[in-house]
């Protein structure tokens, strides 16, 4: 069954249409946020949150443009709200004295019982390439993300990033070219 | 097509957005220049490893507690919006309105109770100098006319008249 005519049974509160739309898109909405902001618990937290958003307006969707454009946008949107929030948050707790606690972004790959050796490797470089992501702006990360593990089209990142095509063109251009520098040293 | 203009246009013809014509020429540049086929295989490394970035899967609760949160803005009556403020601003958000409205009731009960007149039988007639000169003898006074400590003074006056 199409992504849209889900959206209208959901729409008229049918839970099992929901189900089924969540649990076609969850794994890739989860790896974009993941890959957005590093962070495996706030991805599982986010994600839910985006289709708590698709559930909600619901009655309001109208199909214009393909439904992974519309659902994507509103991940983008939740992602940088989350990057502004948590920003916010590091500069309040600038002013407490609890300084123990991790600032968070950092992933919990660590955390794992002990792995064979290539899984740690495999790891370790997964590690350091959410790193190389992380250290992007926001909207070249994003549009590198869509680009490259959703296949997106410049249009659709267009549209999600509400701006226009030649200026995907250059946010990737740059993304490309920063990343060539980080991952230098992982392809040597 | 010079290397410069090839260069630009390297990171659209990897993502294969190019016109097909543009791609053609982008395409036979590559064959014949050696630095622009470097610097294209060195983008096409980054996306290479890019690749390697492992993928995570959902927690196998993930549906249900989405579950538990849609039916949650009906149980606890707060719009997620309206909740999301709170969590955010939490604390500091009821302080200020608190303050906010502390500070309007205040204001509005210390002018009115000031400015009534709860005493109308006792007000005597007097010319206008007169009365301009006890108003301005006023700001003497323990509790000048106007403010909030006056028209608590009064009131409690107003209340030990009428218990006679």
């Amino acid at each position: 069954m199409p992504n849209e005519e889900l959206m209208v049974r959901i729409a008229k509160g049918d839970e099992y249409a929901f189900q089924i739309l969540v649990e076609r898109h969850q794994t890739s909405l989860l790896n974009l946020i993941y890959r957005f902001l590093g962070d495996r618990t706030k991805s599982q937290d986010l994600a839910q949150e985006v289709f708590l958003r698709v559930w909600q307006a619901a009655r309001s969707y109208e199909p214009k443009a393909k439904f992974t454009t519309w659902l994507y946008r509103i991940a983008a949107n939740i992602c940088l709200n989350e990057l502004k929030a948590s920003r916010r948050k590091k500069w309040l707790r600038f002013f407490h004295v609890d300084r123990g606690e991790q600032a968070g972004g950092e992933d919990d790959f660590s955390n794992g019982s002990p792995s064979p050796e290539d899984l740690l490797l495999a790891r370790e470089r997964s590690r350091q390439i959410t790193s190389a992501l992380q250290s992007l702006p926001e909207n070249q990360r994003m549009a590198l993300i869509l680009k490259r593990y959703d296949d997106l089209s410049y249009g659709e990142i267009a549209h999600i990033l509400n701006c226009s095509v030649s200026a995907v063109e250059s946010l990737l251009v740059r993304a490309k070219k920063n990343l060539q520098e980080k991952l230098k040293f992982l392809k040597s | 097509m010079k290397c410069r203009s090839v260069q630009k246009k390297l990171s659209a013809y990897q993502d294969g957005e190019l016109k097909p014509l543009e791609q053609e020429e982008v395409n036979r540049h590559l064959l014949s220049c050696r630095s622009c086929r470097e610097e294209y295989e060195q983008l096409e490394g980054v996306w290479q490893t890019l690749g390697r970035l492992e993928e995570i899967r959902p927690d196998p609760w993930f549906y249900g507690q989405l579950a538990r949160k849609i039916k949650e803005p009906l149980e606890h009556g707060l719009s997620p919006a309206i909740q999301r403020v709170f969590q955010t601003f939490g604390g500091p958000a009821i302080a200020s309105i608190i303050l906010v409205i502390g500070l309007v009731a205040g204001s509005y009960l210390g002018s009115n109770l000031a400015r009534r007149d709860l005493f109308p039988s006792q007000s005597i007639p007097v010319s206008y100098s007169q009365s301009a000169f006890f108003a301005s003898m006023s700001v003497f006074d323990p509790a000048p006319p106007g403010t909030f400590a006056e028209g608590y003074l009064r009131m409690a006056g107003y209340k030990e008249n009428e218990s006679r």
